[in-house]
C-alpha cells in the first residue's frame, strides 16, 4: 500500500468552530444573563466576579476545543473512498466511497472570502438518518475542492469507464456558459414582492380606515364609530409600519442571498450558485430530480411572474428545503425555454384539462361545515359587528370557485402535470416513472356525484410529498389509475425506461 | 367501471378489530361515567343523563359493530406481477397503485392481539410511501412478503 498524503483544513476553520460553537450557545448564554443580572444578584465583592471568570474559561475552552478540531482533522483519498479523521476527545474516522456521493455543495461564507476557501458539504445517498451521515470540510482552498471533485470523477469512472468517457467530454465544455443569470430588475421585484402581499393589505386597511366616514351607519352608532374608526385608523397605521420595515429587511435579505443567482449544466448536474456576502454553489445530479413545481402566488400571476421549484430524492435531514429554489423569479413565457433545455425529457406545454362544473361544490362546501357553528356563535356573541362573520361565506363560496377554476392535469405517456390551487397557483410536473404511488379517493357524496380525487405521491427530501387533483370525473381518475398501472402498457417498455 | 382487488382480509381480522372497538368504547364509556358523576352534582338533569347514556351506546354500536364491518366489507387488495392494488377506507374510499418497481421493502408485524389470532400485518414500503394491509393468517402474510418481496426484486430501479 503506498503512502497517502493526508490533507488538513485551512487554519481558519478553527475560527470558524468557534463561532459556530458560540452561535449555538448565545441564547442559553443570554438566558443565563438575563436570569443572573449583570450585578451577580446576592453576592458581594469579588464574588461577583466569580460569572465572568466562568465565562471567560467557557470562551477560552471553546476556543482551543476549536483549535484542537481543525488540528485533528484529516482527510485523503485511498482505494476510491474520501476519507476522514476527526474527532475531539475520541477519534472517529469516517470512509466514504466516492460512487455513493451525490453530490459537493460549495459555500463561500465572509470568512472564506478574503483566504479564497470554500466550505464543501458532502452528500451522500439518502442512507442515514442523522446529520453524521454527511461529511463536512469547514474550509479548504479552490484547488483542494477541485481535487476532490477529480478524485470523485476519477474514481466514479474506473467504476463504468464506458459509459463515462464518451458522457463527459462534449457537454462540459459547451455548456459552461450560465444557462440562466437572474437580472438585477428581477432580483429586485422577487425582493420587494416576496414579503409584499401583507404590506399591500396593511395599506389597503389604512385606506379603507380612510373612507368609513362615508358610510351612513355613522348617525346611529356615532360614539362607538367615532371610537373603533380611531383606533382602527391607528392600529392600521402601527401594522403598517412595522410591516413597512419587515419588508425593508425582508427586501435586504433577499437581495443579498440572491444576488448573482446563476444556474448552469455540467456534467448532468445542476449548479446554482448565488449569494453577495455568503457565496452559495449548490450541485443536484439530475437524476435525483423527481418533480418539477412553477408556483405562481396570485400577485406575481398578475405581474406574469413565477417561480420554479424542484423536488429532489435524498438529501440530508440536516438539510432543510428539499425543494430546491430553481428559478426564484422568472417571466411566466421564459421559463420554458430555459426548461426544456434543462430537462429535455419533460413536455412543458401542457394542455389542461379542467375539472367538470358539478364538482364545484366539494371546494367550498366541507368548509360550510365548520364556518356554519363558527360564524353563528360570533354573529350571536358579538351581536351588532359579529354579523360581519357572515362575509366568510361568500368569500369561501368566491375561493373555493377560485380553486374549482385553477384545478385540472394534464397527461401523455411519460408524465403527469397537476395544476391546482391553494391560494398559489402551482403547476407540478412529474414524471410516471418518479411517482411512487397513485390513491384515488371516493367518499360517499363525491360517488353520487361520479367524481374522484387522486393522489399522487413523488418522492422529496427524506419523505414524500403528495398532490391532490381534486374532485375529476371518476372515469378520468380511472383512466388515470391504468395510464398508472404497469400492466396495462408494454412491460418491456417500462424496463427500458428505467435506467437512466 | 375499474375491477375492484380480489383478496379479502381473514375473517379473524373482523374480530380483531371488533376487540379493537371494545377497547376504544371503554374509554368512551368511562367518559360517559366522568360526564354523569358531573351532571349528579351539578344539575342533575334526567334529560343528560339520558342523553349521556344513549351517546355512549351509540358511539359503542359504531365503534364496535358498524364500523369493523364497513371497513371489513371494504378492505381488498390484490398482488399482480407488476404491481399491489389496495382498497380500504370507512367513509372515503382510497384505492391505491404501487408498482412493484417501486417497492423498497416489506414488513410483517405482529401485535399481541393479532398473534392471539395468529394474524400479521404487513406493510409495504416506497421511497415516499408505506401501505399496510392490517389483518392476513400469518402464513399467508409470510408467504405474501416473500412473493412481494421477489417480485419487486425482479424489476431493479434508480430512485
Amino acid at each position: 500500500m503506498m503512502y497517502k498524503e493526508k490533507f488538513t483544513l485551512h487554519p481558519i476553520s478553527a475560527v470558524i468552530n468557534f463561532l459556530k460553537v458560540l452561535k449555538d450557545m448565545i441564547i442559553p448564554f443570554v438566558i443565563v444573563i438575563g436570569v443572573n443580572g449583570f450585578g451577580g444578584g446576592g453576592f458581594e465583592g469579588w464574588t461577583s466576579y466569580i460569572i465572568y471568570i466562568v465565562y471567560v474559561v467557557l470562551l477560552v475552552a471553546l476556543l482551543v476545543s476549536g483549535i484542537v478540531e481543525w488540528k485533528r482533522f484529516r482527510y485523503w483519498f485511498e482505494e476510491g473512498e474520501l476519507r476522514i479523521e476527526y474527532g475531539l476527545f475520541v477519534k472517529k474516522k469516517r470512509y466514504i466511497p466516492f460512487e455513493r456521493i451525490q453530490s459537493l455543495n460549495y459555500t463561500e461564507g465572509i470568512l472564506h472570502r478574503p483566504f479564497g476557501l470554500v466550505k464543501v458539504k458532502v452528500e451522500t445517498a439518502g442512507g442515514g438518518a442523522t446529520k453524521e451521515a454527511d461529511a463536512e470540510l469547514t474550509a479548504i482552498s479552490k484547488e483542494a475542492a477541485e481535487q476532490i471533485k477529480k478524485e470523485m470523477v476519477l474514481a466514479k469512472n474506473k467504476e463504468s469507464v464506458t459509459i463515462d468517457e464518451t458522457d463527459q467530454t462534449e457537454p462540459t465544455v459547451e455548456q459552461r456558459k450560465p444557462l440562466f443569470c437572474m437580472s438585477q430588475k428581477d432580483l429586485f421585484i422577487l425582493a420587494s414582492t416576496s414579503g409584499g402581499v401583507g404590506v399591500f393589505f396593511s395599506g389597503l386597511a389604512v385606506f379603507v380606515s380612510q373612507f368609513s366616514e362615508l358610510i351612513p351607519y355613522e348617525t346611529i352608532y356615532n360614539e362607538i364609530i367615532m371610537f373603533i374608526r380611531f383606533g382602527a385608523l391607528l392600529i392600521a397605521l402601527i401594522v403598517f409600519f412595522v410591516l413597512l420595515v419587515a419588508w425593508v429587511v425582508s427586501v435586504a435579505i433577499t437581495f443579498i442571498n440572491y444576488y448573482e443567482f446563476t444556474i448552469r449544466i455540467e456534467d448532468d448536474e445542476i449548479i446554482i450558485t448565488r449569494g453577495l456576502l455568503e457565496k452559495k454553489k449548490v450541485t443536484i445530479p439530475l437524476s435525483r430530480i423527481q418533480g418539477i413545481r412553477i408556483v405562481e402566488n396570485p400577485l406575481r400571476q398578475l405581474t406574469g411572474h413565477a417561480t420554479v421549484i424542484l423536488d429532489s430524492a435524498g438529501g440530508s435531514l440536516a438539510e432543510k428545503d428539499e425543494k430546491i429554489r430553481l428559478i426564484p423569479l422568472i417571466k411566466k413565457d421564459k421559463i420554458n425555454h430555459i426548461l426544456v433545455q434543462i430537462f429535455p425529457d419533460y413536455e412543458f406545454e401542457a394542455n389542461f384539462k379542467r375539472v367538470p362544473r358539478r364538482s364545484r361544490k366539494f371546494f367550498y362546501r366541507l368548509d360550510f361545515l365548520w364556518m356554519i357553528p363558527v360564524a353563528a356563535s360570533v354573529s350571536y356573541f358579538f351581536f351588532p359587528f359579529g354579523l360581519f362573520s357572515l362575509l366568510l361565506f361568500p368569500l369561501s363560496f368566491l375561493w373555493g370557485a377560485w380553486q374549482h377554476k385553477t384545478a385540472g392535469y394534464w397527461m401523455d405517456e411519460r408524465q403527469l402535470v397537476v395544476q391546482y390551487r391553494l391560494f398559489s397557483r402551482v403547476s407540478i410536473w412529474m414524471e410516471k416513472k418518479r411517482i411512487q404511488a397513485m390513491t384515488e379517493h371516493t367518499t360517499y357524496f363525491q360517488k353520487k356525484a361520479g367524481v374522484s380525487s387522486l393522489m399522487t405521491t413523488i418522492k422529496s427530501g427524506v419523505s414524500g410529498s403528495a398532490t391532490t387533483i381534486p374532485h375529476i370525473e371518476k372515469v378520468d381518475a380511472e383512466s388515470l389509475m391504468e395510464w398508472y398501472e404497469p400492466t396495462r402498457i408494454e412491460p418491456i417498455d417500462i424496463e427500458k425506461e428505467q435506467p437512466l | 367501471m375499474r375491477q375492484e382487488p380480489i383478496n379479502r382480509l381473514s375473517e379473524k381480522g373482523l374480530r380483531v378489530w371488533r376487540i379493537y372497538g371494545i377497547f376504544q368504547s371503554l374509554i368512551v364509556f368511562l367518559v360517559g361515567i366522568g360526564a354523569g358523576v358531573i351532571n349528579y352534582f351539578t344539575g342533575q338533569y334526567i334529560w343528560l343523563y339520558i342523553a349521556d347514556g344513549v351517546l355512549v351506546l351509540l358511539i359503542g354500536y359504531l365503534l364496535i359493530y358498524l364500523f369493523p364491518k364497513i371497513r371489513w366489507t371494504r378492505w381488498r387488495y390484490e398482488v399482480r406481477e407488476q404491481e399491489i392494488e389496495l382498497q380500504h377506507g370507512l367513509f372515503i374510499v382510497k384505492r391505491t397503485l404501487v408498482p412493484m418497481v417501486r417497492v423498497q421493502h416489506v414488513d410483517t408485524e405482529q401485535g399481541p392481539i393479532l398473534r392471539k389470532y395468529d394474524l400479521s400485518s404487513i406493510t409495504i414500503s416506497t421511497a415516499a410511501t408505506s401501505h399496510t394491509i392490517p389483518a392476513l393468517v400469518t402464513w399467508e402474510a409470510d408467504e405474501l412478503r416473500g412473493r412481494i418481496s421477489v417480485l419487486a426484486r425482479v424489476a431493479e430501479d434508480d430512485v
